[in-house]
């Protein structure tokens, strides 16, 4: 008994020792870089001694289900939270967006664009310095520009500099603190600078683009030049930053909070429980049933807001039940989408009928006609597509006999697009067409919808997170049918015309009119059953205040956050 | 003399009011002599299914001429009825005479066993449970994946309507727990067959042939049961689409090897034994010895690994769909519906909880079985 | 004796290049395909094919399998591509995590195993031996992550919030977000305070297999001769019990060891998923996923080699405390 007692207690005390994750990265990258950013930090905290307001102070704890994936590296991150951090946490964009989404100064203090339209010339920021010590300076814009726009990086967004001049020629630097870029003319031409971090030029141009997907600059040592500097990723466990007292006075100086920890937990009940007994401060996107909770809850406050994803049904085209765009009507026709906002997101959302955001300026539902719930009219547009009920089984075939019967494939893991293909499922019956849902793991859903040769799929549960400047290029242009992102398979001519006028027109009156057109004719040809925006979520602890969130992120002003000195 | 002759008469008499008593209510008298088992189940089942034949004859008629499904359904009725009558009707005739305690090894186990009452309780809930799944049809109240109204009828509690209450589509859980059982018991028992059938053969192989063929099946086995489990399941299943016949076929392959070492592990023992050396004497086929000698005599601890087993399989599955990788919508089973439950426990503790219990009493009954068959079959367990 | 561990250690080699091997291939020939998760629109055929090559994808699968059979020799387990990093880092990461959890559940498990067994053993046949039966394989046959919920749901949040309790256990992670601000004891309590929901899922659900195996040991060991020598000779019935009897009842136990060390690498999954607790057990799973091949095979490698390894050390043992054992 004793022997045991003894053998189960070395062993317990012997892995106590090894608990903890590498908190310090044996690469020599990090070794050789994390001690500069201590010592200047200590430098800058003497430098710049925190206010005596008695707002400063205190942590503040974001918790959510999933990694930071490609942490601070901008030049290789598509994820959400990537860049989220990138634009608000650790490094600085050159411009923001404000609440009525116009640009406003950020790392850039002005700029220019040419007459033709041509170049645009930012004016650096002249007092901000990346937590190393090294000041921001138009070169790191320049290398920045670079690296995104060379095809060797993969920068997943590519999308992004369709009608930017790629390097070398398309970036230049004048001075140490003005930097030109050359663009072809179109809209919304300062959208992607919202949402690039720049990164230090110093401390990367050795990398060969091709590798900086691996460096350890991204999840194991970001040095940035944010309000946050950065002080340990624990991989799936957590992420810790401390406030940057060297940021700009101008801009707003140190944040009010000392410390911002982001806690990584896979399970929602668990976070809910987490957020109820106050061990973390945020709660991230939690599910619509849960938001009962958190109102009920005095400590607790929802945040809900629309956001710019939307969730959709993509039907395959080229397969003979869904080529006829009078089908993929009849379908939308068939399925109550309020019915479904109400059902599954408990009213926190808003049926799309486009990719188009409710909130977004070029968003028009009064004199776009749209698809309402009307089983009657689908059946009447089915019959008249050919599709009837010939043997009497409850599902239509055309006149050669093939039956309207296909799968919704979505991806394992997700109940939300689960749950829409299957009441999907038995809506459908009710017009006589059999949908089967069926489940899929991610990595082989992606492979079946994105290798041109193969589109194995009819129709399929997904979402797009959109960003400010919209581009469906990639989704439904012909030119690009055989590109990854034409699942559909959309070959319109119209659409085609409005796509590429979209894209060049830069004043926003004239673009709405187009944009009015374009949604218009999104809804005649269906490639996609648009279901819904989701309001995005947020349970927060009251003792955090002043957090805005909206449609520009959950980050947003994270460094104007501050904690209730009495609940410290 | 008149002693036995009185003895007799008493019997006999007995016997008569028996059979009388259980014309009516089979499974009375053997309670009413103790033996609450045997008795209790078969009153049990018989009162059950009479309540079945009542209150649902409605859906009894329909299944006439309904689906094979119900028309199983029906089936089972008429013949659980009928099997516990005539038992009860012979078994209370039985007391005519004097008993003969029979002294063979199956004897001393079977009384070892009804003697551990928790076992008997196990085996008492299992028949039950299979009863029901197999009566499905005729008991459920509503279609399993029949969505009611989203907007009014979605998480409602424990009701009139819905005894157990609604799921996040508005389907009723009473119905898609007892069309969850035959999933879960299905899958249980097939897996459990495959992984006990090659376990069996190859271990016996192995044991009785001894050699290369021993050292290669033992080094798979070995190797199988190296690796975690879990792990394993999982790589294949997230790899290819998941579907219950793969569910069932992974479960089977990756469960035999702990049989067939059991197996191999008696075959040894018995090897060396008298009739095993006869029957090779007598120039039987090596195929015969194992198939109609070794394998009847190692079964005991099979049969014991294989109740546990199918304990172990229903869990399993419910760790599967946790991961998204089990039994696929719409068709319900235990697993899916706790885990699909457990992101609202908080305000709609019944997805998860009813499904869970239903899984916890299932598997517990199993593995009290397994105990009591185990500690009846080993004679070193018995006081 | 040194033969026979020369013998298993040199058979040991082939088993777990056998299980390697069989995951190479399991997981390589899957459909799906990892640069999948780095496509983005307007990437371009090049830019994933640039992408593919990167990650070393554009062999066939002979030829990786080659490759990595000679890395692994040597020592270099390759790259993650999910996590960014090489994969012996990642594994340095969360191994001792995975074994810290492990170690702590099997040593609970199996005290409260033995202490149990052998009170059922001393008192076969009463009721307390049947309600501690009933009572463990309740627990047994729950489903893990339902137990961990359940024991969330009750110890952390109802315990704070709605019973208001003096004591109530975090319900996720390793330490605290303020653990480097704590004192070294505050250190150890928080440590201790986050591992008790972890543990308890896993070792409530070990107890019952534990109890059972010790009581069929102990009953069996009672009934020899020697220890009813000892009762004959008027010692006491816990000198007996815990004297005599539990010492050579203990050491079949010890061969169970080696048999739940898979069991319990294999549930670590849920219950680190769960309490978000960053080991090996998530990893892998989220490394199948996302096609991580290098760390799936690493990953299995190592959880195959430590089976075998456990399995081993308890054959060992197992012959160096009884002395009847001798292995030729």
């Amino acid at each position: 008994m004793k022997k045991v007692l003894a053998i189960a207690a070395g062993s317990v005390l012997a892995a106590c020792g090894g608990g903890d994750s590498t908190e310090v990265s044996g690469d020599p990258f990090c070794q050789a870089v994390l001690p500069r950013v201590a010592a200047y930090m200590e430098q800058a905290r003497s430098q710049h001694p925190t206010p005596s307001d008695p707002r400063y102070g205190g942590t503040v704890v974001i918790g959510s289900i999933g990694e930071v994936a490609d942490g601070l590296n901008s030049a290789i991150s598509a994820d959400h939270s990537s860049t989220q951090h990138q634009q608000f946490v650790g490094l600085m964009t050159l411009v923001n967006y404000d609440a009525q989404l116009n640009a406003q100064p950020y790392l850039a203090e002005s700029w220019e664009i040419s007459e033709d339209g041509r170049a645009i010339t930012f004016h650096i920021r002249q007092d901000v310095y990346w937590h190393d010590g090294e000041r921001t300076d138009a070169n790191d814009v320049a290398f920045t520009y670079e690296v995104v726009t060379d095809p060797l990086t993969a920068f997943p967004n590519a999308a992004f500099w369709d009608h930017y001049v790629k390097e070398p020629e398309g970036v230049e630097v004048i001075d140490d603190f003005t930097v030109r870029i050359s663009l072809e003319p179109h809209s919304e031409f300062l959208d992607p600078f919202r949402t690039l971090g720049i990164l230090p030029e110093h401390l990367l141009r050795d990398v060969p683009h091709d590798q900086l997907a691996q460096h350890p600059f991204g999840e194991q040592c970001p040095v940035g030049n944010g309000p946050f500097v950065f002080v340990e990723h624990r991989s799936q466990d957590r992420w810790v930053f401390e406030a940057n007292p060297a940021f700009p006075a101008a801009l707003g100086g140190r944040p009010f909070v000392d410390r911002y920890v982001y806690r990584i937990i896979p399970e929602q009940t668990t976070l809910l429980t987490e957020l109820l007994t106050e061990n973390i401060d945020v709660y991230l996107a939690p599910r619509p049933d849960q938001a009962q909770q958190i109102l009920d809850d005095p400590n607790l406050e929802l945040l809900a807001y629309t956001f710019r994803n939307y969730v959709f049904v993509g039907w395959n085209s080229r397969k003979p039940q869904l080529s006829d765009a009078r089908v993929r009507r009849a379908i939308t026709m068939a399925t109550n989408r309020e019915e479904i906002v109400q059902a599954i997101l408990l009213g926190y959302g808003t049926v799309a009928n486009s990719g188009v955001p409710p909130f977004h300026w070029a968003y028009d539902d009064e004199n776009v006609p749209t698809l309402a719930y009307d089983p009657t009219a689908a059946r009447a547009l089915l019959d008249e597509a050919g599709w009837r009920d010939r043997d009497g089984d409850g599902v239509r075939e055309s006149a050669d006999g093939t039956r309207l019967s296909f799968s919704i494939k979505y991806n394992t893991g997700n109940q939300q697009r689960q749950d829409v293909a299957e009441i999907m499922q038995a809506q459908l019956a009710q017009v006589g067409i059999e949908a089967r849902p069926q489940v899929v793991e991610w990595a082989t859903l992606l492979q079946q919808i994105n290798t041109p040769t193969l589109r194995d799929f009819d129709g399929v549960v997904m979402g797009w997170v959109t960003e400010f400047k919209l581009n469906d290029m990639d989704l439904f242009h012909s030119a690009r049918i055989d590109q990854p992102y034409a699942w559909v398979g959309t070959h319109n001519p119209e659409i085609d015309r409005l796509l590429e006028q979209l894209s060049v027109t830069v004043d926003r009156e004239e673009a709405k009119e187009v944009w009015r057109e374009y949604q218009a004719a999104i809804v005649e040809e269906q490639p996609y059953t648009y279901f819904y925006f989701p309001d995005r979520l947020d349970g927060v602890n009251r003792r955090v205040r002043g957090a805005v969130m909206d449609a520009r992120g959950e980050w947003l002003n994270i460094k104007d956050w501050y904690i209730d000195p009495a609940s410290r | 003399m008149a002693d036995t002759m009185a003895a007799s008469t008493t019997a006999r008499a007995r016997a008569r009011g028996g059979r009388r008593l259980s014309a009516f209510l089979p499974g009375a008298p053997q309670l009413a002599a103790g033996r609450w088992g045997a008795g209790g189940l078969a009153l049990l089942v018989w009162l059950g299914c009479l309540w079945v034949l009542v209150a649902r004859l409605a859906r009894v008629v329909e299944a006439l001429g309904g689906s094979w499904d119900e028309r199983l359904a029906l089936a089972t009725l008429v013949a659980a009825l009928a099997t516990v009558w005539g038992w009860s009707w012979w078994d209370a005739g039985r007391a005519e005479g004097p008993r003969r305690v029979g002294v063979s090894q199956w004897d001393l186990a079977v009384r070892a066993f009804s003697k551990n009452r928790t076992a008997v309780a196990g085996l008492m809930v299992i028949v039950v449970l299979y009863l029901i799944a197999l009566l499905t049809p005729l008991l459920a109240p509503h279609d399993p994946a029949l969505q009611g109204d989203l907007i009014s009828e979605r998480y409602v509690g424990l009701s009139g309507a819905h005894p157990l209450g609604t799921d996040q589509f508005a389907r009723d859980v009473l119905s898609r727990l007892l069309y969850g059982a035959r999933i879960s018991l299905l899958i249980g028992f097939v897996s459990v067959g495959i992984s006990v059938t090659i376990g069996t053969l190859l271990g016996a192989i192995a044991g009785f042939m001894g050699g290369i063929l021993d050292g290669i099946i033992m080094r798979v086995v070995d190797m199988v049961i190296s690796f975690p489990q879990l792990v394993l399941l999982i790589t294949i299943i997230a790899l290819f689409e998941p579907s219950i016949f793969l569910i069932v076929a992974v479960l089977g392959l990756t469960l035999w090897p702990g049989t067939a070492r059991i197996v191999r592990g008696e075959v040894l023992t018995l090897r060396e034994r008298e009739f095993v050396q006869a029957a090779t004497a007598l120039g039987y086929s090596k195929r015969r010895i194992i198939l109609r000698h070794l394998i009847p005599n190692a079964l005991a601890p099979v049969i014991v690994a294989a109740t546990l087993g199918i304990g172990n399989t229903i869990v399993l599955e419910a760790g599967l769909s946790f991961l998204g990788l089990g039994v696929q919508p719409p068709t319900p089973s235990w697993g899916t519906m706790v885990a699909d439950g457990r992101n609202v426990l908080l305000n709609a503790w019944w997805l998860s909880t009813f499904p869970g219990l239903a899984i916890v009493f299932t598997v517990l009954s199993f593995n009290l079985v397994g105990d009591g068959l185990r500690d009846a079959l080993d004679p070193r367990l018995r006081s | 004796m040194t033969k026979y561990l020369l013998r298993r250690l040199l058979g040991a080699v082939p088993l777990v290049l056998g299980i390697a091997t069989i995951v190479f291939f399991a997981v390589n020939l899957a459909p799906g395909d990892p640069t999948l998760y780095f496509l983005s629109p307007g990437m371009t055929q090049e830019v994933v094919e640039q992408t593919r090559i990167n990650f070393g994808l554009d062999q066939p699968v002979h030829v990786r399998y080659a490759r990595w059979l000679g890395a692994m020799l040597t020592g270099d387990f390759g790259y993650s591509f999910s996590h960014s990093r090489p994969v012996l880092d990642v594994l340095a990461d969360f191994l001792p995590n995975t074994l810290l959890l492990s170690a702590c559940a099997l040593g609970v498990a199996f005290f409260f195993g033995i202490l149990v067994g052998t009170y059922q053993a001393v008192r076969q046949y009463s009721l307390s031996d049947s309600a501690f039966s009933v009572v463990l394989l309740f627990f047994y046959s729950m489903p893990s992550f339902w137990l961990a919920l359940m024991l969330i749901l009750t110890l952390s949040l109802f315990a704070r919030n709605v019973w208001e309790w003096p004591i109530w256990f975090p319900a996720s992670g390793m330490t605290s977000t303020e653990y480097d601000f704590l004192s070294f004891g505050g250190q150890v309590r928080d440590r201790i305070a986050h591992l008790v929901l972890p543990t308890l899922s896993l070792a409530l659900v070990l107890t019952a297999g534990i109890a059972r195996y010790m009581r069929g040991s102990m009953l069996e060991v009672i009934r020899q001769d020697y220890v009813r020598t000892a009762r004959a000779k008027g010692l006491s019935e816990r000198v007996v019990v815990f004297k005599h009897a539990l010492r050579n009842a203990l050491l079949p136990i010890i061969t169970l060891v080696g048999l739940y060390i898979p069991v319990l690498f294999g549930g670590t999954v849920f219950i680190e998923t769960i309490f978000a607790w960053p080991g090996m057990g998530r990893t892998i799973v989220e490394a199948i996923n996302t096609r991580d091949y290098p760390l799936v095979m690493a990953g299995s490698f190592f959880f195959a080699s430590m089976v075998v390894a456990a399995n081993l050390i308890a054959d060992v043992l197992y012959a160096v405390v009884d002395p009847r054992i001798r292995y030729e």
